[in-house]
């Protein structure tokens, strides 16, 4: 599993206190001592191997750490940072310097006391990590402490380091380095043994020994007591007696560890393609049917079932962290591919342009673009898309768009509405647009769907800009902004939305309430005609598995317009009740097509516009974007009633609106010494203020090359988007207002406002605010 | 209730850190209001016009070969020899108090709420009643490596007017930071000791700058907040679960701020003032100036804390007319998590990643607690209307503020 943050700050006072506790009794462990008066504040970062091997940093202002008795497992690693701490058991004290480590066996009775407060890293293995291998019995030591050096010191090390790297590992690399450690362990707990006195613990430190011997010969079919006996200069018979002393016989126990091992094997992913004869062989059995009868006898099912059943699990256990964009390895195929064939865009841009109209110059144009199958394209930007229309500088657009979460109640926000029934017609023979996304057609990646969802946004467009040229800036101005009433027959005239808590939220990783993780879908009410407009929440309900019409299954909200199913799922009513959220009505997505790929994912914003996600470009606001493609080709779409600043669940309120536009185009030679002049990113003005845009990546497809559309998602961070953002203001104010540099940093300290703007979309957003009341006397 | 004078003088004053083990400099009782006085540290910039002729300013800033009236200025060593001086800069805020509320006990909720501000007019004769502060881009900024003009990196103060008839703030001159000798003969190249006054013989000044900008004022209290319980001296630098230097000018005339108390008497400081300051505070200083405030306390036992707004705090809280704001910080209690090498190890955290997570903890544990929603509602809630913005990225502790309205809940 993934790496568990914990900190009590999540839960209320009352709570609080079993949270963490419970966050302890997973290694085995409690903690007491609170500070007087306050609730425990306390931290951690956990995580858990398949094996049970379970590793972490552990912080809280109270002092006294102790066991949970319990029985059998390795002893418990503990190893204090940065301060020391006392061991007590019985009378005796011992101190405990940071670094080194304490092994202390389940069952005695200890207590490690903080000066400073608990801080430490803590290793739990269970017995079942080692499969059937024995660990040797410690239920008569003491805890004792290690000085960080030889296996111990390697042992502390490399728990130090994977502590560090704890939320970084994938998930194969925290297997292998959870059973490296775990074998440390169960090294270093031989020494607790050896050193006791009694002869019962040096017998057991022999048949550690002997083990040890078994692991490294069990390939071989003929390992014999005898050899093991001389190995270790002792009779055969002690040899059987030892064995005999734990309850199996030496034959017994080397079959079982086999069969322990074979089955590791054959549940490891990794080696799904080897024959299960060859496992077989690997372990000493060169009748693959003896093998079999075997391990159905001791495991209860066929070597070729658990196989099965494990390659399900694996499968399922990779939906709940849903992936966002390409796959390295697919975005290599694709490459590949792509020499071969042309990308297959649904409307490729006719050599010689579009026809142009005849009209006189001057007198701008009104335009009108229905939203329907032929207008739209899902989930994508293309330079190569053919332009449903071309206007002039100057004209203006009135544009329909849907958003894609219609789907979410198909009833409210589809049925009757031809438009809508238009982009959303799927049936098991025909689905009016199959491509969403910029993925593959075939779904090679996932087997979500044509397009595979790399991408969500359903686009109205693209419109061409006559003249329009790299160099030049579009400024898409929002004369107003309708929202799209319902057009089914018990709701007509009614305006609704969606939002979904989805996996890509910044909430995903860490729930409070069961279960974790799950997606919930909360459908909104939208009211216009009041003073004061506002969005209610009607119901919601969990997301349930859908199966689409071409028969693909959506454990999660993994592909855009599957039409939820009302009888799959559980709508709860009485949520927010008496909530009244304010509208914000905007676009999510305006852009212009990027020149530097030709399918690119409509979630990350960049340069070129696109899910900017900022509330404040609604109506009476405009925003320009660098043309980088002749004609601009620009898209609308992702429309929003209502959202923060952060858009923290992943989704905003979705609701499908039309917007009239004046869109007008400025020359590179007309913008020098204008507010327009080196812009490289999409600038946003409203009536008030200036708002520039900062990404984690300003050009995640420059900047990674081939492998944009697949980085950008896993490299994200407010700190790259905060400096992006101080970047473009320092810019801006040299450029545009013609301050130094030195002017520039004490303008922003003392009047820029820097804002989340989202830290959902993969390239995530911090946008900096810039009064237009601080230059009075300026242009 | 009663109202209460606290001047700023000698006596009235610490100097860039908090302390639990401080006498109160008054002890006042829930309800009652107190008028404080604060100067601010960076004062010396400009001598003549924020110190000269201010007897109190005068005194506090006293540093010659013989006689430095405030010793310590920061929460490091106070045995020589020093690197920078003694307290050694870490923490640099020259704090008024600790006022001690009668009967506060760890567990209980401190509210202050800033009645007013007025600015602290200049004594100078020739500068009489007007209004100034200063505005270094200082080392510790988030500029500071990431210049594009030479010399690199550099230190620039930018000295400010604050105009109150207009509410505006505007640049008057600017000067590179040179290295100052201070009176004991250490040397400063960069902003690293507060109160060494410059010696404008060895800076140049620039005029003309930024011309034309009004920048609106935003009257301001940089640090509030109360001693905590981990430790003796704690710099005022980091932000913490018990306020301190938040640098968030939301926390103005109009505003309460709760903060969970964490020693008995509470112990409340406040400094740090500023004429405006950004979202951010990017070049590590706002415009800093003195300023007196005009605050009320009221001390809500813990026992009376359930089914208020208070309920299950354990950080800064920001109510005013319009909004709650919760402060998420790279490090929720850097003092307790961190270790005791903590001041050093906040610098390693230092991000917005970390606050903005912490923001979404406290403001789902926020409206789970005392809205009773779901956490469910609480996620929907957050993402369709509460909103995060940038703090300050310069205080070591990085915040990011979550806020929601509180209009939203009108019909509960």
């Amino acid at each position: 599993m993934s790496a568990q943050p914990f900190t009590s700050e999540s839960y209320s006072g009352d709570v609080r206190e079993r949270a963490w506790q419970d966050v302890l009794r997973g290694f085995g462990l409690e903690c007491l001592g609170s500070r007087s008066g306050a609730p425990v504040q306390a931290t951690a970062l956990w995580r858990l191997s398949s094996a049970g091997v379970r590793l972490g940093r552990v912080s809280a202002d109270a002092p006294i750490l102790r066991s949970l008795p319990s029985r059998g497992g390795l002893p418990l690693l503990v190893l204090p940072v940065e301060s020391s701490a006392v061991l007590t058991v019985g009378d005796e004290r011992q101190i405990v310097r940071a670094g080194q480590i304490i092994l202390a066996p389940r069952e005695s009775d200890w207590q490690l006391q903080f000066q400073r407060g608990l801080r430490a890293l803590v290793l739990s293995v269970v017995p079942e990590a080692f499969r059937g291998r024995k660990a040797p019995s410690l239920a008569a030591c003491p805890p004792r402490v290690f000085a960080a050096e030889g296996l111990a010191g390697i042992l502390a090390g490399t728990t130090g380091a994977a502590v560090g790297a704890l939320d970084r590992l994938s998930d194969p690399e925290w297997e292998a380095v959870a059973q490296s450690v775990a074998e440390l362990l169960l090294q270093l707990s031989a020494d607790l043994v050896t050193t006791t006195a009694d002869p019962s613990s040096s017998r057991a430190a022999l048949l550690q020994r002997l083990y040890a011997i078994i692991e490294r010969s069990i390939g071989r079919e003929d390992i014999s007591v005898a050899e093991v006996a001389q190995a270790e200069g002792i009779s055969e018979r002690y040899v059987q007696k030892l064995f005999e002393s734990t309850g199996e016989s030496f034959s017994h126990y080397v079959r079982e560890r086999r069969l322990q091992r074979a089955w590791h094997d054959l549940a490891n992913a990794a080696e799904a393609a080897v024959p299960i004869s060859e496992i077989a062989y690997r372990y000493g059995f060169s009748d693959s049917a003896h093998f079999s009868r075997l391990f159905r006898e001791r495991f209860g099912l066929p070597p070729r079932e658990l196989r099965r059943r494990e390659a399900t699990r694996d499968n399922q256990a990779a939906l709940p962290n849903g992936q966002r964009g390409w796959p390295q390895e697919a975005l290599a195929q694709l490459r590949a591919r792509q020499a071969r064939a042309d990308p297959d865009t649904r409307r490729i841009v006719a050599p010689g342009g579009a026809a142009r109209p005849e009209r006189t110059p001057q007198a701008p144009m009104r335009h009108y673009l229905p939203v329907n199958a032929q207008n739209i394209h899902w989930g994508y930007f293309s330079r190569s898309l053919k332009p449903l229309i071309e206007i002039a500088s100057g004209d203006i657009v009135t544009i329909e768009t849907l958003t894609q979460h219609a789907s979410d109640d198909p009833e409210r926000m589809i049925e009757g509405d031809p438009g809508a029934e238009s982009v959303f017609h799927w049936t098991p023979g025909s689905k009016a647009v199959d491509r969403r996304g910029a993925g593959p057609m075939d779904a090679s990646v996932f087997g979500r769907g044509a397009g595979e969802g790399f991408g969500v946004h359903i686009c109205t467009g693209p419109i061409a800009v006559r003249d329009a040229q790299p160099g030049d800036v579009l400024e898409v101005r929002i004369l107003d902004i309708e929202p799209r009433p319902s057009c089914h027959p018990d709701h007509a005239g009614r305006v609704f939305g969606s939002s979904v808590a989805a996996w890509w939220g910044f909430h995903y990783s860490e729930f409070l309430d069961e279960p974790h993780p799950r997606e919930t879908v909360t459908i909104y009410e939208i009211f216009t005609a009041t003073d004061e407009p506002h969005a209610r929440a009607i119901h919601s309900y969990r997301w349930e598995p859908q199966t689409d019409p071409s028969g693909t299954r959506h454990a999660l909200y993994d592909y855009p317009g599957v039409l939820v199913q009302p009888e799959t799922i559980l709508p709860r009513p009485n949520v927010l009740e008496g909530v009244r959220i304010p509208l914000r009505p905007h676009f999510g997505v305006i852009a212009v097509a990027p020149r530097e790929a030709e399918l690119v994912d409509s979630v990350p914003p960049a340069y070129f516009g696109g899910n900017l996600d900022n509330w404040r470009l609604g109506k009476g606001a405009a925003v320009y974007l660098p043309v980088s493609v002749p004609g601009a080709l620009l898209s609308v779409g992702d429309p929003h009633a209502a959202q923060g600043d952060g858009e923290l669940s992943g989704t905003a309120i979705e609701c499908s609106m039309t917007g009239t536009f004046r869109v007008v185009l400025h020359k590179k030679a007309d913008i020098a010494g204008t507010v327009l002049a080196d812009l490289t990113y999409p600038l946003i003005e409203t009536p008030e203020s200036w708002v520039l845009t900062g990404f984690s990546h300003p050009n995640y497809l420059a900047e990674f090359g081939a492998n944009g559309q697949s980085e950008v998602y896993a490299k994200s961070s407010l700190d790259l988007a905060m400096r992006d953002a101080f970047r473009k203001v320092r810019r801006f104010l040299m450029t545009t207002k013609g301050l130094s540099e030195d002017e520039a940093i004490a303008l922003m300290s003392a009047a820029v406002d820097f804002g989340i703007t989202q830290v959902v979309d993969g390239n995530w957003g911090v946008h900096a605010i810039l009064s237009k009341r601080l230059f009075p006397d300026r242009a | 209730m009663t109202k209460h004078y606290l001047p700023a003088t000698p006596e009235t004053v610490h100097w860039g850190y908090f302390s639990r083990t401080l006498a109160p400099v008054l002890t006042i009782r829930s309800g009652d209001s107190v008028t404080v006085e604060s100067i601010t540290h960076h004062a010396n910039d400009d001598y003549e016009r924020m110190i000269a002729g201010d007897t109190a300013a005068e005194e506090i800033f006293l540093w010659t070969k013989d006689e430095k009236t405030l010793r310590r200025r920061g929460a490091g060593a106070t045995e020589g020899p020093f690197t920078h001086g003694a307290g050694e800069g870490l923490g640099v805020h020259l704090l008024t108090g600790p006022i001690a509320v009668e009967g506060a006990e760890p567990g209980d909720v401190l509210e202050v709420r800033v009645i007013d501000t007025y600015p602290r007019p200049s004594a100078n004769p020739a500068y009489r009643g007007r209004f100034f502060g200063s505005n270094p881009s200082a080392n510790w900024g988030f500029q500071y490596n990431d210049l594009i003009e030479e010399p690199k990196p550099r230190e620039v103060v930018t000295i400010y007017e604050l105009d109150m008839g207009e509410a505006s703030v505007t640049a008057l001159y600017s000067y590179l930071w040179t290295p100052q000798t201070d009176p004991d003969g250490i040397v400063h190249p960069t902003i690293d000791y507060p109160g060494v006054r410059v010696d404008h013989a060895t800076v140049v000044r620039k005029e003309g700058i930024l011309s034309g900008i009004k920048v609106p004022a935003r009257l301001h209290f940089g640090t509030m907040g109360l001693a905590p319980a981990e430790a003796d001296y704690v710099s005022t630098i980091p932000p913490n679960y018990t306020g301190g230097n938040m640098d968030d000018w939301r926390i103005a005339k109009g505003a309460r701020m709760y903060y969970p108390v964490a020693v008995a008497g509470a112990l409340f400081s406040c400094g740090d003032a500023h004429a405006s300051q950004g979202d951010s505070e990017l070049s590590g200083t706002a415009i800093e100036i003195s300023l007196t405030g005009e605050f009320e306390f009221v001390l809500h036992k813990k026992a009376e804390l359930d089914g208020t707004i208070l309920e299950g705090l354990t950080h800064p809280l920001l109510e005013n007319d319009d909004v709650w704001s919760v402060y998420g910080f790279s490090v929720a209690n850097y003092l307790s998590e961190l270790g005791p090498d903590h001041q050093n190890e906040i610098l390693k955290r230092s991000s917005l990643d970390g606050a903005m997570r912490d923001a979404f903890r406290k403001l789902r544990r926020f409206l789970m607690t005392t809205q009773k929603l779901s956490e469910d509602e609480a996620i929907s809630l957050m993402s369709v209307a509460a909103d995060f913005a940038v703090t300050q990225v310069v205080d070591a502790n990085w915040g990011v503020t979550g806020t929601i309205r509180k209009s939203l809940f009108a019909g509960r």
